[in-house]
């Protein structure tokens, strides 16, 4: 086994041990959960990515695809990537994100500073998370998210750092969406109906053949970004892949949305869990149009008649 | 749960692709580039040249004047003639399934006989599944095969058979037994000679954009020896089930509509932001849909029988193809559309109704996939 699957496996464990779906349901609450933090320091996970780990991007962003399989509440995105662009141990260190003036930092108590990175200019800064203008907020997904105003990062280098941001999330939400497909079928399968379980039905049975396509679509295009890691991503590869994973989040959220029924329009129901953490994660880093559009341009500007060898340099 | 692993074409095979543009380029300069569609041009002089340069047939074993290469390198030529659009027709199913299908479960004669000519580019086959009354319903044909003096009489109907009239042969799907409990059981295949004058009727059918491509075959008393049976008598489900892995993943199952892409790309030089994001958006799924597509070339490849996979690249190429019209007409206005753009969507539209029909119906298609998923 490649240090890499054994990577992934660890993770798979620790999250599958530490990481329930009550844990996730007891962040949603407001308790933190610092008995799986906890592990993950122990284990060694949070040091993933950094030079003499003997791991690097790819690993980082497979950690994320297991911690977006189990819908993590906490900020291991954040951390894993403020460090791994630091390039040594911050214990503690946040992420927040500046662009045109405007700042955000998720999970902001947990953390009295944070790298903030302007993926613009590829240019970052460690400040104290108290001296920035901030009000409290919440994602989509319900975790927490401070907004507000700062000046523009320009103490170092932070080279990628926009297409870094991009693949963390394209690996969670390709995690989250693996488990909305195996929730749906899982549903489906157990439900009676009109005397036989839904997955019985035509209807159903195309509705998730067509989510099983979108899933695998984005499991595609993330591998493909991850593996053109040298040693940082290939800015094609990640908008490929954020404008395809983002378009199967949103197809894979409502339908397995309308195959758990009114069911897993609850809260007590654990489909929420994965499906608002899609619907945030979609929109960070640059939605799917933004993407889209720098691509488009890039084509464009390589000329028409290249068109085919540029879809062919993506192999 | 389904795996497209993350495999990538190996440099053996990316080094043949320079050689494939540079034959296109001579074989079939730039200017009169038309569709990537696999139906759209018949044209035995370009077949017979891509035999002579040894990419037809190109998997098979040299002891038939195969050349022996990978499913990479015949995947790296297949998709380098369909994006430029070369006329690819003729040869098509005869490269595609029907050399296959003869590897596999022809006898030492037939191969002998048939494969050397489909390598040459000069022999071209036909399917010959469906009926009048079965549609999608493989297993309700009734064109049957009654035993008679040296060998058989064929009666009945096949429909849907693209270039039967252009082609040499077709391999038929045919009852050898009456229908019983056990519905897929009692079908064989046979090889027909499309050209014969006794017992065979050929009519093309007029297709929507006024082109004849489809047909409908008849025979009567159509005699057939052992000769030109397929494998086992009553083995046929089982071989034509074969044949679909083949027939549902390569690159002409999302490929039909690249020319829109092209012209579209060069219409939106200066072109706005936002429909250079909607360019990117299909290019984006494009790149996509290909390297699934390699993942499936490569299981076929390690030997493996991928066909809920190449089920998933046809069910998803579809309705890209479908898509790519739809989203190219609104990306610009009309009058910013070049004549090329004009044809290419005209073109493409007038096709795109077969693109979720032919190879298996998006319906069969979800179908395979539920049945895979488990949920059937």
């Amino acid at each position: 086994m490649s240090e890499s699957q054994l990577i992934v496996e660890t993770a798979e464990r620790i999250f599958a041990d530490h990481c329930p779906p009550e844990v996730v349901q007891g962040a949603e609450e407001g308790r933190y959960p610092s008995a799986l933090e906890t592990t993950l320091v122990e284990s060694g996970l949070n040091g993933i990515g950094l030079p003499d780990s003997g791991t690097a991007w790819p690993e980082l962003f497979e950690v994320l695809r297991v911690a977006g399989r189990y819908a993590a509440p906490l900020p291991l995105y954040e951390r894993l990537i403020a460090q791994a662009l630091l390039g040594r141990e911050a214990a503690g260190l946040g992420l927040g994100v500046w662009q045109d003036g405007r700042v955000s930092v998720a999970w902001p108590e947990q953390h009295e500073q944070v790298l903030l990175v302007d993926a613009a200019a590829e240019r970052g800064a460690i400040v104290a998370t108290g001296a920035l203008d901030l009000q409290p907020g919440h994602s989509i997904a319900g975790e927490p998210l401070a907004t507000g105003s700062a000046a523009a990062p320009d103490e170092l280098a932070v080279t990628g750092v926009g297409d870094i941001l991009a693949l963390g999330r394209v690996a969670q939400m390709c995690g989250a969406l693996e488990r909305v497909l195996e929730l749906a079928i899982g549903y489906t399968s157990e439900r009676e109906q009109f005397g036989r379980t839904l997955s019985k039905f035509q209807a159903i049975q195309h509705s998730l053949a067509v989510l099983a396509a979108e899933v695998a679509a984005a499991q595609r295009a993330t591998d493909a970004a991850i593996a053109g890691c040298d040693p940082l991503p290939r800015w094609t590869d990640v908008a490929v892949a954020k404008v395809r994973v983002g378009e199967a989040a949103g197809v894979c959220a409502e339908s397995a949305h309308q195959a758990h029924g009114a069911m897993g329009f609850t809260q007590e129901h654990r489909l929420h869990h994965f499906t608002r953490r899609l619907w945030a994660w979609r929109d960070d880093a640059g939605a799917e149009g933004e993407w889209a559009a720098r691509l488009g341009a890039e084509i464009v500007a390589n000329g028409a008649d290249n068109l085919w060898s540029f879809v062919t340099s993506h192999a | 749960m389904l795996q497209f692993q993350q495999i990538r074409l190996p440099e053996q095979a990316e080094a043949l692709r320079g050689e494939v543009r540079e034959f296109l380029r001579e074989a079939y300069p730039a200017g009169r580039r038309r569709n990537s569609d696999f139906t759209s041009g018949h044209d035995p002089a370009f077949s017979a040249a891509l035999g002579a340069q040894g990419w037809l047939g190109m998997t098979w074993p040299s002891e038939y004047g195969g050349a022996a290469r990978t499913f990479f390198e015949r995947y790296v030529v297949t998709e380098e003639i369909l994006a430029a659009g070369a006329p690819v027709s003729a040869h098509w199913i005869a490269d595609r399934q029907s050399g296959p299908l003869l590897l596999r479960y022809g006898s030492e004669a037939q191969r002998r006989k048939y494969l050397p000519g489909i390598i040459k580019g000069e022999s071209y086959f036909s399917i010959g599944m469906s009926e009048p009354n079965s549609g999608s319903d493989l297993a309700s044909v009734r064109t049957m095969a009654k035993p008679v003096d040296g060998g058989w009489a064929i009666n009945g109907t096949k429909l849907w058979s693209t270039d039967a009239h252009r082609n040499h042969y077709m391999i038929a799907l045919v009852r050898t037994e009456p229908p019983g409990d056990n519905r897929h059981a009692g079908m064989s295949q046979f090889i027909i000679d499309l050209r014969r004058d006794e017992g065979i009727t050929v009519r093309p059918i007029r297709n929507m954009s006024g082109s004849e491509d489809f047909n409908e075959v008849v025979f009567q008393d159509y005699f057939v020896t052992p000769d030109d049976m397929v494998g086992e008598p009553g083995n046929g489900w089982t071989q034509v089930t074969s044949e679909l892995s083949y027939e549902r993943s390569g690159p002409e199952r999302f490929l039909s509509a690249f020319r829109i892409l092209v012209e579209l790309a060069r219409c939106l030089e200066g072109g706005s932001s936002a429909a250079q994001a909607e360019l990117g958006k299909l290019v984006a799924n494009l790149i996509t849909l290909r390297r699934m597509s390699i993942s499936v070339a490569g299981m076929l490849e390690n030997g493996d029988s991928p066909s809920v996979e190449a089920a998933l690249v046809k069910e998803l190429g579809n309705n890209y193809e479908k898509l790519v019209p739809e989203v190219a007409r609104l990306a610009l206005p009309v009058v910013q559309r070049s004549p090329d753009l004009t044809a290419a969507l005209t073109d493409t539209l007038l096709l795109s109704p077969s693109f979720t029909l032919r190879g298996g119906t998006r319906e069969i298609l979800r179908g395979v996939i539920a049945r895979g998923l488990g949920l059937r």
